[in-house]
């Protein structure tokens, strides 16, 4: 990896989003955290994040709403779905929203950064 | 990135519709959604399989994991179908009709509620029988059959329905609170279970209860209290909806609290409630596949029974249902004492006929011989019964008042660990001979069967936290707390205790052999000395007796029959069937497609053909399928590179395409696999036939069919340097080999499918079955559909699947023969080992590229 890779989470789980945020930092990569839309967004406006994990459930929106909003600004930073409530109804919902990925927690880091990077690689693929 | 940008040009010149760089551009963006949907495919095709595991080896599971892999299962298929759909520029779209259609049956299947708790909060015993089981919970409702259907004498009450329950958890919002600390727990971290579990407990027990709720419990209470004299003292008795069903009992897993006085009566009850959430009855839930949130606990509220002698009665032996006699365990004073397994009691077996004689009786002392005769035969009479009434041997508790009235406290199945089958045939088997001495000999058998593993004294809670998976469990007391060290426990050995224990009821459900009773175990039985439990004999022997552990019965499966497990067989209806399995049948369509396995075979198939013909629709011209040239000769195989399967040197206007210009590491790795020995020449009982004619084929071209248009006469190789995809049609076979063995562990797998032959069906069976077992050997997961088979592996590093594709490459040469000597087994045998022997030597080869 020659420039490492900037990682935003948007969860209102603290525990979650700061022990995966420093798991993150301590393999190479570069993350930021949010714990509502609003501040996600703020962060996604400054132009940082090269791959968004959201939520789906958040205190200030619905996390289905904050990804249409993301996905209608900035369509090609891609967003991976995380969440505990398992429902093939918000699944299939938040890919056809345009999400790149749908995860279920608890998800090991393993998984989580390999999604985070195939994610990133489709991304930035001629065609997208 | 120049050169590929050159060949594509050069690639298309020949019918160029479009721009170079467009052409570039829809090249590329096409393997790209190739690539993701192969991706999605992979672990779509893991999910079911782990569905599939989860039925098959009784592991615990529970509803997220269902809910979690249909979803995941579905966000990868829609992955499918809309990467398919860009392939093949809008084409499929009808695949959404069957895909709407099979999720949407899934959600009701998941969505299905199986438990109903609308009505009173309060029914009166009275009014309670087995119809009212979705508002009382299974002991209630049957104690209900006894008293007002049978006519069985029964304490004095009402029971707080699930209604209540639901009640109180609700004016509390207590739910979702509940199901965030349950999330995510690992029921092996017994720390982090006991502390979630002590954690919601408290929640409950603290919280307070509504009002008008409270007030109904006290009314119902008061009517109760008749006998201005003495003190009202009540029982408060678990009764969790579901909980006897289907031969499954919670023995133990919940509280009864006993001596209740009035000003304790809502305190016990929530306490009762909270007891839904103790460790051993989570973790008991869980293996058992019942949902939490269809757990309901109602509750009993009855008058004490002022005993003088109580027990339980089976009304046969637990470990035959055709026994001849009601089995009695009786103490003095109340039930509770010989269910805890901390009295010690007499032991009665009574003939089930009049005039019911007791027929054996086994007391500690003279003094401890509590039951009388008519008591007895009174007892045999009610058993019997009981059993007669429910259709299938009972588990009863009861007292004998101090006027020597006979009350039922609970009548419920008898839970058998083993099927009649194993049981008949354990019983065929007779002990062997020259086993060694025992270290310990006695004891009752409370759970048949023999375990083997290492020593584990537990004196304490700190002790159960320590305690090792597949630890022979040693006490002194079958407390009822230990149930939750019984799915890490391979045996028991317990100083005190009968078979009646609660411990021993759940022992037997969960097929781990225990002897109580066994006097001198804990100062005999050393902390990690591994020892063989037989229970069956009531034998521990230091070591591993292997003839022995020869005997054991399979345990069963612990899931069958649970409410998830019905679940998640509904579910598996609309997954895994796999109708889809020809693509040349007029079938092979969207329409076609009834479950998801269905929908990943036909976006797999038609995606591969699609990068297949990308050629054709883009104009490329018949030059992009290369022969391959090995040793200055053309081969009758043919590649066609997707990606960077070529190095940059390779000319993109040669016809040939040289061994040595081909980068992909996959395709390399085949070719290795099918070189690595040289044919050892047709088998002998088809000199020159069929075999040899075909392996002459694919090195020279004079014998090529000359068939050039269609995919289906030739072999190729698709590829890039991360992937190939090999179909082989030599004959009257059919094989196809896909790997991707890229920088991600999620997108590596290998894949191998296999059909046809040109012998008679029995060889052809004979030779799938060889493959299948060979694959098997190799780590592959095999599927066998009459004569065709697939194979898959995924998720696993490059090197440890070069390995596999070298062994895929060998199989695709050197058994494309054995059908015709498949008809001797000896031979089949000789070939098996030959093969098995090349395979080994070929792992030994390093990995090239």
């Amino acid at each position: 990896m020659t420039q490492p890779l900037n990682i935003l989470l948007i969860d209102d789980e603290i525990d979650f989003v700061e022990t995966t945020g420093k798991r993150l930092i301590r393999r190479g990569y570069s993350a930021k955290t949010a714990l509502t839309c609003a501040e996600g967004l703020e962060i996604i406006a400054s132009g940082w994040p090269e791959v968004v994990v959201l939520d789906v459930m958040l205190p200030d929106r619905d996390g289905m709403d904050c990804l249409r909003e993301i996905k209608g600004k900035w369509p090609t930073l891609p967003v991976i779905m995380l969440t505990g409530h398992a429902s093939m109804e918000t699944g299939l919902h938040g890919l056809e929203c345009g999400a790149s990925d749908y995860c279920l927690k608890p998800i090991d880091l393993e998984t989580l950064v390999e999604k985070i990077a195939i994610a990133h690689r489709e991304s930035r693929a001629p065609g997208a | 990135m120049s050169s590929l940008f050159d060949r594509l040009i050069s690639l298309f010149r020949g019918t160029p519709r479009l721009a170079p760089a467009e052409l570039q551009a829809a090249f590329r963006s096409h393997y790209k959604d190739f690539r993701a949907l192969l991706t999605a495919n992979n672990n779509a095709l893991e999910l079911m399989a782990e569905m599939e595991q989860a039925l098959g080896a009784g592991q615990p599971f529970g509803m997220a994991f269902i809910r979690g892999n249909c979803t995941a299962l579905s966000v990868n298929i829609y992955k499918m179908i809309h990467h398919l759909t860009r392939l093949a520029d809008g084409r499929y779209g009808e695949l959404d009709q069957p895909f709407r259609a099979i999720t949407k049956q899934l959600e009701q299947v998941i969505a299905s509620k199986h438990v109903n708790t609308e009505g009173a909060n309060i029914l009166p015993m009275a009014e309670v029988d087995a119809s009212t089981v979705d508002q009382v919970g299974e002991k209630m409702a049957n104690l209900g059959e006894a008293r007002n259907r049978i006519g069985l004498r029964t304490p004095d009450g009402f029971v707080i329905t699930a209604t209540a329950a639901r009640q109180f958890i609700e004016a509390n919002d207590l739910q979702v609170e509940i199901n965030r600390r349950l999330k995510g727990l690992d029921i092996d971290n017994l720390e982090e279970l006991y502390t979630v579990s002590a954690g919601i407990q408290g929640l409950i027990s603290n919280a307070p209860l509504p009002a008008e709720l409270e007030e109904a419990i006290l009314g119902h209470h008061q009517q109760l209290d008749t006998a201005p004299e003495a003190e009202l003292l009540v029982a408060l008795r678990s009764s969790a909806l579901g909980e006897d069903s289907s031969n499954i009992s919670f023995a133990g897993q919940y509280r009864t609290q006993l001596n209740v006085s009035r000003e304790f009566v809502t305190q016990a009850y929530k306490e009762i409630v909270a007891g839904k959430y103790k460790s051993q009855a989570i973790v008991y839930r869980q293996q058992r596949g019942f949902r939490h949130q269809d757990v309901h606990m109602c509750v009993g509220c009855l008058r004490m029974v002022d005993a003088a002698i109580s027990g339980v009665m089976y009304s046969r032996a637990p470990d035959d249902p055709r026994s001849p006699f009601v089995i009695i365990q009786a103490a003095p004073g109340l039930a509770s004492t010989v269910v805890d397994g901390s009295a010690a009691s007499e032991q009665l077996r009574v003939s089930r006929t009049a005039p019911y004689p007791i027929v054996h009786r086994a007391s500690a002392t003279e003094q401890s011989q509590t039951l009388t005769e008519p008591q007895a035969a009174e007892l045999a009479t009610v058993g019997v019964r009981l059993e007669e009434h429910f259709g299938t041997p009972q588990d009863i508790e009861w007292s004998i008042d101090r006027a020597g009235l006979l009350y039922i406290l609970q009548s419920r199945p008898l839970g058998h660990s083993v099927s009649e089958e194993v049981r008949e045939s354990s019983k065929h088997s007779a002990t062997p001979n020259d086993l060694p001495a025992p270290v310990l000999s006695g004891g009752v058998c409370a759970s048949q069967g023999v375990g083997y593993g290492p020593v584990f004294t537990v004196r304490s809670s700190l002790d159960l936290l320590r305690f090792p998976k597949g630890a022979v469990l040693v006490i002194e007391t079958p407390y009822p707390d230990w149930a939750s060290l019984l799915n890490r426990a391979v045996a028991v050995v317990s100083e005190t205790g009968q078979m009646a224990a609660h411990l021993a009821t759940v022992a037997r459900e969960f097929g781990i052999p225990a002897i109580f009773g066994m006097h001198q175990a804990l100062a005999t039985l050393e902390n990690n000395s591994l020892v063989t439990v037989d229970a069956t004999a009531g034998k521990v022997y230091e070591g591993r007796v292997e003839p022995l552990l020869a005997l054991a019965p399979p345990k069963p499966n612990l899931m069958a029959g649970s409410p998830v497990y019905k679940i998640l067989t509904e579910a598996l209806v609309h997954i895994t069937p796999l109708n889809l399995t020809d693509p040349a049948s007029p079938f092979f369509r969207p329409e076609g497609c009834q479950t998801l396995h269905d929908l990943t075979r036909f976006c797999h198939e038609k995606a591969v053909v699609e990068m297949f013909t990308f050629g054709e629709r883009y104009g490329f011209d018949d030059k992009a399928a290369k022969q391959l040239v090995v040793e200055n000769s053309p081969a009758q195989w043919w590649v066609i590179d997707l990606d960077d399967g070529f190095t940059p040197d390779f000319d993109p206007e040669s016809r040939y395409v040289h061994l040595g210009h081909i980068t992909s590491v996959p395709m390399q790795a085949i070719w290795q696999g099918m070189m690595a020995f040289p044919w050892a020449g047709p088998p002998p009982v088809s000199l020159g036939g069929l075999g040899s004619i075909i392996f002459q084929s694919t090195r020279n071209p004079s014998l090529d069919p000359g068939v050039r248009s269609a995919m289906a006469a030739k072999n190729y190789f698709l590829i890039s340097k991360n992937f190939c995809n090999l179909s082989v049609r030599l004959g009257y076979h059919f094989a196809l080999v896909e790997a991707n063995l890229g920088e991600f562990l999620t997108e590596n797998y290998v894949s191998f499918q296999f059909k046809g032959g040109a012998a008679d069906e029995n060889r052809r069976l004979l030779r799938i079955r060889l493959i299948s077992e060979i694959l098997n050997e190799f780590g592959f997961r095999v599927e066998q559909k009459v004569d065709a088979m697939t194979a898959r592996i995924e998720k696993k590093p490059g090197p440890s699947l070069l390995e596999r594709l070298r062994v895929l490459g060998y199989l695709l040469i050197h058994t494309r023969q054995i059908d015709m000597v498949m008809a001797d087994q000896g031979m089949a045998a000789n070939y098996r080992e030959k093969i098995m022997a090349d395979l080994h030597t070929l792992m030994d080869i390093p990995t090239e590229g």
